[in-house]
């Protein structure tokens, strides 16, 4: 076990250095001393896979791996894994490369309102990883450490007993360690900051929240769009817009500027409509390149729901007669249910954005109100307009039927 | 954050330690496994908490004069594991149950001693063993055993401002035996009622035989049962069956049961349930530990 560094005496409304590794990525934080290790996870690093609970150790619900071995994040002030390294359910397995066990919990039904699936993974992960050869009449007491009020244990039980005979040999290390920009969640969301150590665990979540740099994850991003649209406006007139980013911002459909960090950060919002669907994204944008004809843009946010998204953007204006030629290039990385919703419809939608972003920059080029200006709602015309053209792409007389019958009663309810 | 602020230092020496504990309303934290709850809770709001986790010395786990040595931050789930604990059949038989798996992993057995819980299993491994605690102060250093540390629920001998720096179990001897049981709600969930035992079995017609009870007073109760054991097996010795060891000592487990039981009991088991399983329980472990005693068995629980 790791061995923490000393601390001087810290008064009860200070705050105290930690560093250590949550899936593979370090952090150093300051933080006051009866914070307990779940809040910090959840709040401050925006791992919300860490489930609370009883928040006095019976439910198992917080269960993480500290230096390879299953404790219980809320029996643990955070600043006590100085020096750990840390694994949670967000280090276990990706979106579409799970770990054996969330797979085997998937197949055996072993979750049902998947309040306690953390827990139950991380530490069944620790059970099988020093202990392979655990039998099945022995896992109900192994296990007794995590409540599940749904389940009744047997599937969790066939669950872990499935893993545990195919991995005698060793269980699969975790699949998803790497450096990952971990953003916290909004001070807003924190109540009555009344006595000062709360006000001073805010100002920190505010000092916090810009990272020295946001990192994408490796390997093949959810979608890559690449959209090139023709401008009436003059490649000086686009570049005005370009080094405006109050303007640009106007822009982008449903986005939002809150805050300027200087240096060519931002924090904002981006919200997206699609029917019932509402996904508001709270997150930071990084301008690495920012030049009159080109931009070359890091972000990264968290929608309520859990999900996450990050994206790389090149944007590239190219003089074009009178016109401008206006290329976007991104790459975007999806986690949590907005993953699940369909690659290519979250695609078109995606494209549709871009589309609408330049239709949008020509106007403001031109002097004129972007278009696109913070209203969200063009994300049902956004979600109409990509199954028409969906339509187009598919043809035929009686789709383009079909089509202008669609458009028809669109104009009608306008 | 449920705890009440609390100021926190986590010094380097045991020196710097006592120093901090000087003060008003400190709390040493080691695991926190026991204290956090509490904190969380607030049921204790101490000024300070003194964490112990940087000090080198008190993470030593080594073998040391015929027994073992386990420093002040040495976690239970490495103890468990350590291939010398094994020298200690009762201890190893103790800690699986000792809170859950998830708890082992920061828990320490020192800082379950200096807790005392009276429902705990350790507290009771410490006195049916004649472990020997030692307990560091500005006065200097004094070493307490474990029949004297535990004074009532949650209340040791050491004082505010001393601190547990480690604990020596000895090693079992040939003829030693062992038994271990307890009944919970759930596996890990504190006891309603636990044994430990230990029986010496050099001479097999007179064997000397201790029961530490727990779970069913204020601390742990130590009986000497050698007497008790000795009319079990006074005509067969090492030849006496199992079955037949405890259905003679079925007969005197209700007293024993009587006197060690003085809990009011809870809404999880009445004094009489409790009174009951010590009786079952003392009874089966006692004649358990006697045949491993005797046959050179492998103790498991």
């Amino acid at each position: 076990m790791s061995m923490p560094r000393t601390v001087e005496h810290t008064a009860a409304d200070g705050q105290v250095s930690v560093e250590f590794s949550v899936n593979g990525t370090p952090v150093s934080l300051r933080i006051p001393p009866r914070m307990t290790l779940a809040d910090v996870l959840r709040d401050q690093l925006g791992l919300t896979g860490t489930h609370i609970g009883c928040e006095q150790g019976v439910c198992g619900m917080c269960t993480i791996l500290v230096d390879g071995e299953a404790s219980r994040a809320c029996l643990l002030f955070a600043c006590q894994v100085d020096g750990s390294e840390l694994t949670t359910v967000e280090g276990l397995g990706k979106p579409d490369d799970l770990h054996p066990l969330q797979e085997s919990f998937g197949r055996h039904h072993g979750l049902q309102c998947g309040f306690c699936t953390p827990g139950f993974l991380m530490t069944s992960y620790d059970l099988l990883d020093h202990e392979p050869d655990v039998q099945r009449e022995d896992l109900a007491a192994e296990l007794s450490g995590v409540l599940c009020r749904c389940t009744g244990y047997r599937n969790i039980i066939d669950a872990v007993d499935d893993v545990a005979c195919n991995y005698r040999e060793g269980l699969p290390e975790p699949k998803n360690l790497g450096h990952r920009t971990l953003i916290g969640r909004s001070p807003v969301a924190m109540t009555g900051a009344r006595d000062e150590s709360t006000a001073a665990a805010a100002a920190v979540r505010i000092d916090g929240v810009r990272p020295d740099e946001i990192q994408l994850p490796t390997g093949e991003p959810t979608m890559s769009v690449d959209v090139t649209s023709t401008l009436e406006s003059s490649i000086e007139d686009v570049g005005r817009v370009f080094s405006d980013v109050r303007l640009l911002v106007r822009c982008l459909p449903g986005a939002e500027l809150t805050d300027e960090l200087g240096d060519e950060w931002y924090r904002g919002r981006a919200r997206v409509a699609l029917g019932p669907i509402r996904l508001s994204f709270n997150g930071l944008a990084h301008l690495l390149v920012h030049e009159s004809d080109r931009m070359h843009v890091l972000a990264q946010g968290n929608d309520a729901s859990g999900g996450q998204a990050q994206a790389e953007i090149q944007f590239l204006a190219v003089s074009d007669g009178t016109g401008t030629r206006l290329q976007a290039d991104a790459r975007v990385f999806l986690v949590g249910r907005i993953a699940g919703f369909g690659r290519s419809l979250a695609g078109d939608v995606a494209r549709r954005m871009f589309e609408d972003f330049a239709t949008a920059v020509d106007q403001a080029a031109r002097g004129q109100e972007p278009s696109a200006d913070a209203k969200p709602p063009s994300a049902f015309r956004i979600l109409i307009a990509t199954l028409l053209d969906r339509m187009r792409r598919l043809g035929g007389h009686r789709r383009a039927t079909a089509r202008r019958q669609l458009e028809n009663r669109l104009s009608e309810k306008r | 954050m449920k705890p009440a602020p609390f100021e926190y230092v986590r010094p380097g020496s045991v020196d710097d330690v006592l120093s901090e504990l000087g003060r008003d309303g400190a709390k040493v934290i080691a695991g926190g496994q026991s204290l956090v709850p509490i904190l969380a809770m607030r049921l204790a709001r101490p000024t300070t908490l003194v964490d112990i986790n940087a000090i080198g010395d008190l993470g030593v786990l080594t073998s040391v004069s015929k027994g073992l040595h386990v420093g002040a931050t040495v976690r239970q789930r490495a103890v468990q594991h350590d291939p010398t604990a094994a020298r200690i059949p009762l201890l190893r038989m103790a800690l699986p149950w000792v809170g859950h798996r998830e708890l082992r992993s920061r828990g320490t057995v020192c800082g379950s001693l200096a807790h005392a819980d009276s429902a705990a299993e350790l507290p009771a491994v410490a006195c049916c063993l004649d472990a020997t605690i030692t307990v560091a102060s500005p006065r200097g250093e004094r070493l307490v055993a474990a029949s004297e540390f535990f004074v009532a629920a949650m209340t040791t001998s050491v004082q505010p401002d001393e601190l547990v720096t480690s604990v020596h179990f000895p090693y079992a001897t040939t003829n030693q035996g062992f038994g271990f049981a307890e009944i919970a709600r759930r596996h890990g969930d504190f006891a309603l009622a636990g044994v430990a035992v230990r029986v010496d079995a050099r001479d097999p017609f007179r064997p000397t035989a201790r029961v530490v009870c727990f779970g069913v007073s204020d601390k742990p109760v130590v009986r000497d049962v050698s007497a008790w054991l000795a009319s079990a097996v006074a005509t067969e010795g090492a030849e006496t069956p199992e079955m037949t060891i405890r259905a003679s000592l079925s007969d005197g487990s209700a007293d024993l049961a009587d006197d060690v039981v003085d809990t009011v009991g809870d809404a999880h088991g009445s004094t009489a349930y409790r009174r009951q399983l010590i009786a079952a329980l003392s009874s089966r472990e006692l004649a358990r530990a006697y045949i491993r005693a005797t046959q050179d068995q492998v103790e498991t629980t």
